[in-house]
């Protein structure tokens, strides 16, 4: 998201699975939820192109055509770096709520007995780990969420 | 045997290699190709899109070798939580090894081709399946 027009690749995945049965269809939303792609409109999701989010979208088409589906991959450029930059704002919003979600749990279990302050300790770290997977374009809320949960880990340590 | 797979390796391929030539071909030949197209005629694909060794009903390429190949060895499904976890971060095994294994496989991979890769990454399997061997037979984690 930075502010040269250098504009980058994405790979996308255009796709359709049949609506029943509906649980490769579940599956196959979660896991495109946990890559963290854009949706540009309906079967279609992108993500910035790496060696590591094409060969997942590889995957997923895998999956989709398994599911009796048709998916095809493509890698493009949005015509104009305007376009690129409101689609990185897109996501970087929308894990931008999700860390937000960490750090209100962090300084809410703060004022928690040790016990209770261990365990959130250990499910946000999970969490930020997931999120760190489909965070591709990092909001400054990232650095807020990490210094949360290292406080949180700051006073399991010192109640011990 | 001759297998290809995609080059570029990361963990699961990498696995997938090791757990060839430990358990079903011990002169197995690996080529590396960058496209599906440029599998040899005489190689057995693995690790990529429309082949039989490959992810499929939500297992990772080294679990489907696994079943394909029946090894029923307790100790590489202990190895395959890991490796799908690492591969896909799914939280469906509790693999806390798999951040980890990953970020080694990740940064060998910078600095290796993949010939070279794979060489070190053979040490690293062998490893963690001498780790999760005695693991098994003690009950807990080895000293």
């Amino acid at each position: 998201m930075s502010g040269t027009n250098q504009r980058r690749d994405w790979v996308m995945l255009a796709y359709r699975v049949p609506r029943e049965p509906s649980t490769p269809r579940i599956a196959l939303w979660r896991r495109l939820k946990r890559l963290g792609v854009a949706h540009l409109a309906d079967g279609l999701v992108a993500l910035p192109a790496d060696a590591k989010t094409r060969e997942q979208l590889e995957w997923v088409a895998e999956e989709v055509v398994e599911a009796g589906g048709e998916a095809m991959l493509w890698i493009a450029q949005p015509a104009t770096a305007n376009e690129e930059r409101t689609l990185a704002a897109r996501m970087a919003e929308a894990v931008a709520a999700d860390y937000g979600a960490v750090i209100a749990a962090a300084r809410a279990a703060e004022a928690k007995d040790v016990t209770v302050r261990r365990r959130t300790l250990a499910r946000l770290r999970r969490s930020l780990l997931a999120i760190s997977q489909r965070d591709h374009f990092p909001p400054p809320e990232r650095e807020v969420a990490r210094e949360a949960v290292e406080r949180l880990s700051g006073s399991v340590e010192l109640a011990l | 045997m001759i297998w290809a797979t995609r080059a570029h390796c990361h963990v699961d391929r990498a696995a997938c290699a090791w757990l060839i030539q430990r358990c079903i071909d011990s002169d197995a030949q690996f080529v590396f190709v960058d496209d599906p197209d440029e599998v040899p005629s005489d190689a057995t694909p693995f690790d990529m899109r429309n082949v039989d060794l490959g992810h499929h009903d939500g297992d990772c390429s080294f679990e489907t070798i696994l079943r394909r190949f029946e090894l029923d060895d307790g100790v590489l499904w202990d190895i395959a939580a890991i490796v799908h976890e690492a591969d896909l971060a799914e939280e469906r095994h509790d693999a806390p090894e798999a951040r980890g294994l990953d970020v080694l496989v990740r940064g060998l991979s910078m600095t290796h081709d993949d010939v070279g890769l794979l060489v070190l990454t053979n040490e690293l399997f062998d490893g963690l399946y001498e780790f999760k061997q005695r693991a098994r037979l003690l009950g807990r984690d080895p000293a």
